[in-house]
């Protein structure tokens, strides 16, 4: 090798020299500073990034049985731009065979249950790069689609809800739109339900296969809470069962039959809230508007004769009058010019205060309610709740409309002692005969038993209960409500075995013109009267018929019954507690 | 790299550069080098084995690998797929438990709603309350319907199919036969258990193109 080089090597090893130099430069320029970001156009263009939807919570009875879940589920989604004819190998003729995209429409349409021209239309769709297919597809069918292997045509997971048993507590349960919950329960807890999705993200190679070695990062979902009703599937079943064939047989235009619980640790606790129709949750919008929302809040109506209860509670509370205070019973009376008639005409009669109130007497609850000023009797409407709406944690308030005594007409001040002039919700007249059955203590209506985590850690939802009246007064109104089943307007709501107390109610209703042009019917009972278990309210509003022609009682005695015999609750031999309705030996004078 | 020859080096040589060049510059040279040729040899070999060693090391985590990915999708898949046949399965339990579907199961078998029950005071052995006979004309009413959406899950997945075709019946080992190997066809439970999910996919090759983006 020679000592120098020459000079001709020189110049040689100096071009290339910066050319390496130029070369170097470059590669920084690119790679280590990268002013047009292609490095990071790289990554990100292998990057994916696929959101890990949270599990929404399930919806479930107090006995846990499934009312709302999730299933998974695929919407089949296309890139226009990738779509089109494509070949697929042909095992028979060992060679590729051309499929068109129409052919792929068609082959999606059969598969998806669609129309072939509209699939095609999303498929070609111009001047985007994503048209939906079809929504919700079970898996099964998106495996199907995807083994078409068609360009194009992608598929994206989702979760849908399901609702195993369809209409019962359909109103209560509420409903998912695509756009999220829309009704009921899915809406109000729809917070707690949800959750906090998760993220997945990873490097994909050109052939869309993910690279072994490159990032990978997993955000875990946060699953929703469950939330555990107090409604008893089986129970609400029946009672829709049964508010069905009642609001059915008087052709009227709602019913509603509602269970509470009043079992030691569960007082107020709603097992079953029944509409005469209720919505199926998968598909709302078969269902009239009406319907899709529970009518035992959406509802205010005058509660009618089940009202008296207010009137005959305060006047024993305040000791204006015992179970068997006398009283000389008119079929008609009149007060400051406004005459009051009772249902049917009759002689006058010498009864106890049990008996105006087993008979229903209007003008002699006017007789007890006139012992109080009109001011302590508004008090005690409002302490047991009408003229306020009524929250049971559902995101429906019950309204009830009562106006305060210096804005009554000349005839409220009559009309509101037995249970006219002014509305209540299904749930306000429940409220007021669970705290009548209840020693006179008010534990506020309440349909979320619940709420579990995911690890099952449950947060219980409590209410605080409240004393209305005294222990006495509501002793007294139980025996007073047996008359009522043994000698008074509801007969035939007695259960053999059980000792059953309730009242019966028949309110005008208002019309849409003014006036009053139909009826409300309603009937509220406890049993056993020994020691109450259950309320169960039915309501029927606008029956087809004359006054008169409705009895719910048969109704009231299935459903409880029904709750009865579901929560073992043992008949017992118990003497009726009911005070006599007449003075005197003879108690069966005409109606 | 330029070798200059020793005696170039050596202060002596140089003084008699003149007198005898080439008898100084013999000897040395030629032993010396040998001995670092071959010692420089050993050591470029051993290099190169390593290097092969590293490279063949390298290549075969990277096959491995690439070929568990593969497996973790394919178990994934069949992961996702039973998930999918139990959700079905699952759904299917329980619009057949909803009350409705309960109750229209018990009056296809001749059911009837209850008579009043008889009870009994244990405690005192008398009979509180009588039976009454049931009426045959007593049939639930059905004004609430069955849900809607449980039509096409019911078509889903039939049960009684694989459990058929177990070894054993629906109990024993064929239960287990069954959830291992689902029967092809129903539910894309097919492509579980190793089987490639088309043939027509593989383009020549023995391992199916995994989507992981599904």
């Amino acid at each position: 090798m020679a000592r120098t080089l020459s000079l001709r090597m020189r110049i040689g090893l100096a071009i290339v020299l910066a050319l390496l130099v130029v070369l170097g430069g470059r590669l920084f320029h690119i790679q280590g500073l990268d002013p047009a970001g292609h490095a990071h156009q790289a990554v990100s263009n292998r990057l994916h990034t696929v959101e890990l939807p949270a599990a929404r919570g399930d919806i479930l009875d107090t006995q846990g049985r499934l009312l709302a879940g999730s299933a998974d589920r695929y919407d089949i989604v296309a890139d226009p731009r990738l779509a089109g004819d494509y070949t697929v190998p042909d095992p028979d003729l060992g060679m590729q065979r051309p499929v068109t995209v129409e052919q792929t429409a068609e082959e999606l349409a059969a598969l998806l249950d669609a129309e072939p021209a509209d699939v095609l239309d999303r498929l070609t769709a111009e001047d985007t790069h994503y048209s939906t297919i079809a929504r919700n597809v079970t898996p099964e069918v998106h495996q199907r689609v995807m083994e078409l292997r068609a360009p194009g045509v992608y598929s994206e997971p989702v979760s849908e809800r399901t609702y195993p048993s369809g209409p019962v507590a359909g109103s209560i349960i509420g409903f998912v739109g695509s756009d999220g919950p829309l009704e009921g329960l899915e809406s109000q807890a729809d917070d707690a339900l949800s959750g906090a999705p998760g993220e997945r993200i990873y490097e994909v190679g050109a052939d869309g296969v993910r690279i072994p070695t490159a990032t990978y990062e997993e955000i875990p979902a946060e699953d929703g809470q469950d939330v555990r009703l107090t409604i008893d599937q089986d129970i609400q079943w029946f009672a829709q069962e049964a508010i069905a064939e009642k609001t059915n047989e008087y052709n009227a235009q709602w019913g509603n039959a509602t269970v509470v619980d009043l079992r030691e640790g569960r007082e107020g606790e709603i097992l079953a809230m029944a509409d005469s129709e209720t919505v199926d949750p998968s598909d709302p919008a078969a269902t009239d508007e009406l319907f899709r929302r529970p009518l035992a809040l959406t509802q205010d109506f005058e509660p009618g004769s089940g009202g008296k209860s207010v009137t005959f509670a305060a006047a024993l509370e305040e000791g204006v009058v015992g179970p068997e205070t006398e009283f000389r019973v008119p079929y008609r009376m009149t007060v400051n010019g406004e005459t009051i008639r009772n249902a049917r005409s009759h002689a006058d009669y010498d009864m106890t205060t049990a008996g105006i109130y087993a008979r229903s007497y209007n003008t002699g609850t006017l007789m007890i309610g006139d012992r109080m000023e009109e001011q302590t009797r508004y008090d005690y409407l409002r302490k047991v709740g009408y003229g306020e709406p009524i929250d049971i944690g559902l995101g429906v308030e019950g309204q009830s409309i009562l106006r305060p005594p210096e804005e009554w007409d000349r005839r409220q001040p009559l009309t509101t002692q037995f249970g006219q002039g002014y509305t209540g919700s299904v749930l306000h007249n429940v409220q007021l005969y669970q705290m009548l059955a209840q020693d006179g203590v008010k534990h506020p209506l309440r349909i979320v038993d619940a709420h579990l985590d995911p690890d099952g850690q449950e947060h219980p939802v409590t209410t605080d209960p409240e004393r209305i009246f005294s222990s006495d007064t509501s002793q007294e109104m139980l025996k007073l409500m047996e008359g009522v089943v043994e000698y008074g307007s509801a007969m035939g709501a007695k259960i053999e075995g059980y000792r059953v107390g309730g009242k019966s109610g028949t309110a005008e209703a208002a019309g849409a013109a003014g006036g009053f042009d139909g009826y409300t019917v309603n009937f509220i009972g406890v049993a056993p009267l020994d020691d109450p278990q259950f309320v169960v309210s039915i309501t029927v509003h606008r029956p087809v018929g004359e006054f008169g022609d409705w009895d719910l009682t048969n109704t009231f005695r299935d459903i409880m019954t029904h709750a009865l015999t579901s929560y073992d609750v043992a008949p017992s031999e118990a003497e009726s507690g009911a005070y006599d309705g007449f003075v005197g030996q003879r108690q069966d004078y005409p109606w | 790299m330029s070798v200059l020859p020793l005696a170039a080096s050596r202060p002596a040589a140089r003084l008699s550069q003149s007198a005898s060049a080439q008898k100084a510059a013999d000897t040395p040279a030629l032993r010396a080098l040998p001995k670092v040729r071959r010692r420089q040899r050993g050591l470029m070999v051993g290099v190169l084995t390593l290097l092969i060693a590293a490279l063949a090391a390298v290549l075969a985590t990277n096959i491995y690998v690439a070929n568990a990915q593969y497996e973790v999708v394919q178990l994934t898949n069949e992961h996702r797929d039973l998930a999918h046949q139990n959700q079905a399965l699952a759904q299917q339990v329980q619009f057949l438990e909803s009350p409705q579907a309960l109750s229209n199961s018990a009056v296809t078998i001749g059911m009837v709603m209850p008579a009043t029950a008889g009870t009994f005071d244990l405690s005192t052995g008398e009979i509180v309350s009588s039976a009454e006979r049931a009426s045959s004309s007593e049939v639930p009413s059905s004004f609430v319907s069955t849900p809607t959406a449980a039509q096409p899950d019911l078509a889903a997945v039939e049960v009684a199919d694989p459990a058929a075709s177990a070894v054993s019946g629906l109990l024993g080992t064929g239960a287990l036969h069954t959830l291992r190997q689902p029967t092809a066809g129903d539910n894309g439970a097919g492509t579980a258990a190793g089987v490639p999910r088309s043939e027509t996919g593989l383009h020549g090759g023995t391992i199916p193109a995994p989507d992981l983006t599904n």
